[in-house]
């Protein structure tokens, strides 16, 4: 992550937890996420699979590597789902969950002051 | 494992020629259900499916072995302005696909009256419900025949009679591009077909083959190979299957030979395994040509002259020239690209075959697709 020119995108009590919501910063869409009280996420809105709109997909949790016909779900809330062929990335890291590919999301800098959010984009 | 996807390819075509791009199977849907398609049917039919409830069945339940891991086939974000499902706003469509991906025809493939004619509905029933849906997409959606929106118009095929006087009834709105033929668990190569066969034949329109959402799941719907499969992740790559046994089934039957200038397009069944196949009919119509003399040449020049394959889904091999170098070796007549909008596993022109060369990619983005649909 690239600290680049920093971007005021609204204050942090108007972002709902758990929900992304794309705003404009510069030629970018990027997918705001805050994923708790003190905790927020910026993502390109771009999927590096094939360039779907990603934060448009869902936030939750995903089904482990597990034994066969045993269902193991964890990472609630963790995880994004894009909206085109599902592939999943974990929201923290901005990796694929458990090798479906190589390349990852990618994610800027957020910083919360005085309760306003800002990106480093 | 990790595997290299096609997003990590760079063009070798020069960014600065612009293809005149054909989209051979986008989905549309009809807002609103079965109301919608009431006004495009006779009184009795009405009264009929109202006193069955039948607006409930306008979309084909998978059962929930087969049902979509994440709920539904449907991309969320291609959601309509209105909040209708992707696909039931020709406009949205417009903006939505054709701008954003300079798409310039695209052509209309709906689903649910595939389902009803292949399985989820009676002969008769079908034979309305195809009628309704078909007049609904020319007439509601005012499609036309300079317009960027051309239908695949659909077909009862529990009753091929009634089949081929659909196509005869249509044939002359020129919006029309293709018959889409949904299939049913007797082999394509079967004279059974032979009404609707002649009738397209005579037309000059091709026949577009898709999955309907009924196949492996419903008696009378085609299956694939050796069982039932346990989940919708399993049934997905086994349909194949079913666009491989029909091939084999046209040309051996000699459907090519009756029908020399009717075209066939396998939409959404992919191609990697067409190769092989190709090479194995080769060979064996070599050894056992006597058998079926009236096979006069070899299947791969039938395929070639009367098959085509849509593009879509792609397939990513860890290293992306492999699937170029499949394509080199069937040839690239054989491909029409195809985007599966609005689908969860659709493919995008920009993101498609990137690294083909020129000349291949407008054949496959275009030419192929305007020498064999009624554009």
């Amino acid at each position: 992550m690239k600290r680049r020119q920093e971007t005021h995108v609204g204050a942090l009590e108007s972002f709902a937890i758990g929900a992304i919501r794309i705003v404009q910063v510069g030629r970018r869409e990027i997918g705001i996420l805050r994923s708790d009280d003190a905790t927020v996420h910026a993502l390109l809105n771009v999927c590096p699979h094939r360039g779907a709109p990603v934060c448009k997909g869902k936030i939750g949790g995903t089904m482990l590597p597990s034994a066969p016909g045993e269902l193991v779900y964890g990472n609630d809330g963790k995880v994004l789902k894009c909206p085109w062929h599902g592939y999943e990335f974990d929201i923290e890291t901005g990796a694929s969950l458990f090798g479906i590919m190589r390349g990852r999301l990618h994610k800027f800098e957020t910083e919360i002051r005085d309760g306003e959010v800002y990106v480093s984009a | 494992m990790s595997t290299e996807t096609l997003s990590t390819e760079r063009p070798i075509s020069p960014a600065t020629e612009r293809l005149s791009i054909v989209d051979c199977d986008v989905h549309p849907i009809v807002k609103g259900g079965m109301n919608s398609l009431f006004p495009y049917m006779p009184i009795a039919w009405q009264k009929r499916l109202k006193q069955k409830a039948a607006e409930i069945v306008t979309v084909a339940p998978l059962t929930l072995r087969f049902e979509h891991p994440n709920g539904s086939a449907l991309r969320s974000d291609a959601a309509t302005p209105s909040g209708g499902p992707g696909g039931s706003d020709p406009d949205y469509i417009k903006t939505d696909l054709l701008d954003k991906h300079d798409i310039d025809i695209a052509i209309l493939n709906c689903l649910q009256p595939g389902a009803m004619a292949a399985a989820l509905a009676g002969p008769d029933e079908s034979v309305v419900m195809c009628s309704a849906f078909n007049d609904f997409f020319l007439d509601n959606w005012k499609l036309t025949g300079s317009g960027p929106l051309r239908l695949a118009i659909s077909v009862p095929v529990q009753d091929p009679v009634a089949a081929a006087a659909e196509i005869r009834r249509l044939a002359k709105n020129p919006a029309v591009a293709a018959v889409s033929l949904p299939l049913i668990n007797i082999r394509m190569g079967n004279r059974y077909y032979y009404p609707i066969y002649e009738e397209a034949h005579r037309c000059g329109l091709p026949i577009l083959l898709h999955v309907t959402g009924t196949d492996s799941i419903y008696y009378g719907a085609p299956h694939a190979a050796v069982g039932l499969p346990e989940s919708y992740i399993e049934r997905y790559v086994s349909l194949s299957q079913i666009a491989e046994s029909n091939i084999s089934s046209l040309i051996f039957s000699g459907t090519f030979e009756k029908f020399p200038g009717l075209k066939f397009l396998f939409a959404e069944y992919g191609f990697a395994w067409i190769l092989p196949l190709l090479w194995r009919m080769d060979r064996t119509w070599r050894s056992l040509r006597h058998e079926t003399p009236w096979v006069k040449k070899s299947p791969i020049e039938y395929v070639h002259e009367n098959v085509r394959l849509s593009t879509q889904p792609l397939d990513e091999p860890e290293r992306p020239e492999d699937l170029h170098t499949l394509i080199k070796l069937f040839g690239y007549d054989l491909l029409m690209f195809s985007s599966d909008y609005p689908h969860w596993d659709n493919d995008m022109p920009e993101q498609s075959l990137r690294t083909l060369p020129l000349e291949a990619r407008r054949k496959i983005f275009g030419d192929n697709a305007r020498k064999v649909l009624r554009l």
